[in-house]
């Protein structure tokens, strides 16, 4: 019964061992999740008839403008690019932590 | 033969070799490997993922709402991609460990509550409804084209077919191949499209970047920027619309249960890999119909005005397809695929809500003690009366395909998925929290339409396509004040998450 009151599953407050490797990697990938997607936007809205602005227009890849590129195409190569980055440490801390655990697993 | 004769002979075809396949697959599975199943590997895995995603939403709303809103559109490109990094980051492995199949399964475990459990299933089933109205466009846009009728009739028998799909392929217990669907559904889509590109002049062996030209030649031709960003909406509209469709994306119930079907984390991890590329296939090519079909109209001179772009918007594939004189089987082929996801789209959703009705309100609180046969007749007559209320809707469709479908993520975002991520990542969140966020999560579902007249302020913040952007952080402050104010959950539960879905390797 003596269990203190701060909880033991909280993702802004890991526990130490697999929990907090897990949280590391899993905050890592949110922000590169959050920051190419909302960010970039954020890029094109803020910088709408300044030189930036049409060099991110105007410039052309596989003869699409740089932004319309960057979203349509990019973008979702970048989270599959995420999730194979997220599989590998996952794969890792995962191997890492029950080696750990078992010895018997070397 | 004509256009419409050779797409009703290519789908039936089409149908027809997956009820074939299913059935011999289906003896030699049961021979060679049990009842179970036979398991496909990581990219049979991600095929089956990709396939139970792909509906008519993919197929031809997306086309038609980046041919009618431009880059605009490209919203639903990115939050039906980027939902799966969410899903695979946040949730994939740990509901796995949790264990529990379903959404009313795993709120009425985690939360301990049968009427949390109640809520869960009801919204559930409105997802399936809503997501349903959508396909049934689909399917009745496509009836209507291949049997050149009018749209009602389109739909309703479309209606017919599905139901009579699911009567025969429940008495033959045929099981569905995911992998062969989804090749089905992909060649369908991608070789019209190659075939398009090269009538056109464009680089067909990828279209995905042939396009390009395309649209130079749009703007060059017509002085049509096709994509100039936030031309009609905001910065919020488009952050808002993506943002719903990810967080929906990790609360739809049918694509959470995923997860189960593949034997251990690791390869359900890897598996979501696949899944997306597949799904990304798809959607790197959707863009390209929408210019060709801009491209085309402009060139025969079709005035595209408001009224008439949003009604060709839905069938914009196939209508470019015709306008561009693709021969009347590759015409077919385009028609088959698209129809054969909604389709299948429709038949699952039917099946699970219907299974729904049946264990989580009939058995679970109408009558606890029906017996098999009972709750049978009963998860029968739930896809009958589920089928009439979706046709009912689906008559008189409020918007367009991938509008229709907003709705249904923009309703698992603000309920199923702040359920899901406190559930497995707070352990303090109760079931008064938890009850608290669902209401509060359909509040902000239906906030526009609600109060859209007396309070347009502060509706304009829950656009009824993308109400998630402020609804899923509202309704994940509320369950956090509600749980903080109230009892901690059980110390079972506490202890389940901390040792096994968080300490499995501790």
């Amino acid at each position: 019964m003596s269990r203190p009151e701060k909880s033991k599953v909280n993702l802004l407050r890991p526990k130490e061992g697999h929990m907090r490797d897990e949280v590391h990697i899993i905050l890592a990938i949110l922000f590169g999740w959050g920051v190419c997607t909302f960010g970039f936007q954020f890029l094109v809205y803020a910088c709408r008839g300044t030189g930036t602005g049409s060099l991110l227009t105007r410039l052309t890849l596989f003869n699409l403008p740089l932004h319309f590129w960057f979203t349509g195409q990019f973008l979702p190569l970048w989270f599959i690019f995420l999730c194979i980055i997220f599989n590998i440490y996952a794969d890792r801390i995962s191997e890492y932590h029950s080696r750990r655990r078992d010895r018997s697993y070397e | 033969m004509n256009d419409s004769s050779w797409s009703i002979f290519v789908v039936l075809l089409v149908m027809l070799s997956f009820i074939l396949v299913g059935l011999r697959q289906k003896s030699r599975e049961s021979q060679e490997y049990g009842f179970g199943g036979r398991y496909t590997g990581r990219i049979g895995g991600g095929a089956a993922i990709a396939s139970n995603w792909m509906s008519a939403a993919s197929l031809m709303g997306l086309a038609g709402i980046i041919y009618l809103r431009g880059y605009q559109g490209l919203a639903y490109v990115i939050g039906w991609t980027g939902g799966y990094v969410l899903l695979l980051v946040l949730l994939a492995s740990q509901i796995r460990r949790f264990g529990k199949f379903t959404t009313p399964e795993f709120v009425g475990e985690r939360y301990g509550s049968p009427a949390a459990r109640l809520m869960a299933a009801v919204i559930a089933i409105a997802i399936s409804v809503i997501y349903c109205v959508a396909q049934f466009k689909g399917i009745g846009l496509i009836f209507a084209f291949m049997f050149d009728i009018g749209y009602e009739q389109g739909v309703t028998y479309g209606a017919l077919a599905v139901v009579s799909y699911l009567v025969v392929s429940g008495a033959l217990g045929v099981p569905r191949n995911q992998q062969l669907q989804y090749l089905v559904i992909c060649v369908a889509f991608i070789v019209p499209l190659m075939w398009l590109a090269r009538k056109l002049g464009y680089f067909w062996l990828l279209p995905q970047f042939g396009y390009g030209r395309a649209l130079t030649d749009l703007a060059r031709e017509f002085r049509i920027d096709f994509t100039l960003p936030f031309a009609g909406d905001s910065l919020f509209q488009w952050c808002a619309l993506c943002f719903t469709l990810m967080v929906g994306t990790g609360g739809l119930p049918h694509v959470l249960s995923r997860f189960y079907t593949v034997p251990n984390v690791r390869d359900a991890r890897w598996s979501v890999v696949w899944g997306l590329f597949f799904i990304a296939l798809i959607y790197w090519s959707a863009p390209a119909f929408a210019v060709f079909g801009r491209l085309l109209e402009a060139r025969q001179g079709i005035a595209f005005t408001p009224e008439t772009a949003r009604a060709a918007a839905d069938v914009i594939t196939l209508k470019t397809a015709l306008m561009a004189g693709l021969p009347g089987w590759l015409v077919g082929v385009l028609a088959a695929g698209a129809l054969s996801a909604a389709f299948f789209t429709v038949a699952g959703l039917l099946m699970t809500g219907a299974a729904s009705i049946s264990h989580d309100l009939y058995y679970s609180f109408i009558n606890p003690r029906a017996s098999e046969t009972a709750r049978m007749q009963v998860a029968k007559g739930g896809t009958l009366v589920l089928a009439v209320l979706v046709l009912a809707v689906a008559l008189n469709p409020p918007g367009l395909i991938a509008e229709i479908t907003a709705v249904a993520f923009a309703l698992a975002g603000n309920t199923i998925f702040p359920l899901f991520l406190l559930g497995i990542w707070w352990d303090r969140a109760n079931r008064y929290g938890a009850i608290a966020g669902m209401v509060t999560g359909v509040l902000c579902t239906v906030a526009e339409p609600l109060l859209g007249g007396v309070l347009p302020g502060l509706a304009s913040y829950f656009p009824v396509t993308s109400s998630a952007l402020c609804g899923a952080p509202l309704v994940i402050c509320v369950m956090i004040a509600v749980s903080l104010a109230t009892p901690a959950p059980p110390e079972e539960m506490r202890r389940f998450l901390e040792q096994e879905v968080h300490g499995h390797l501790d």
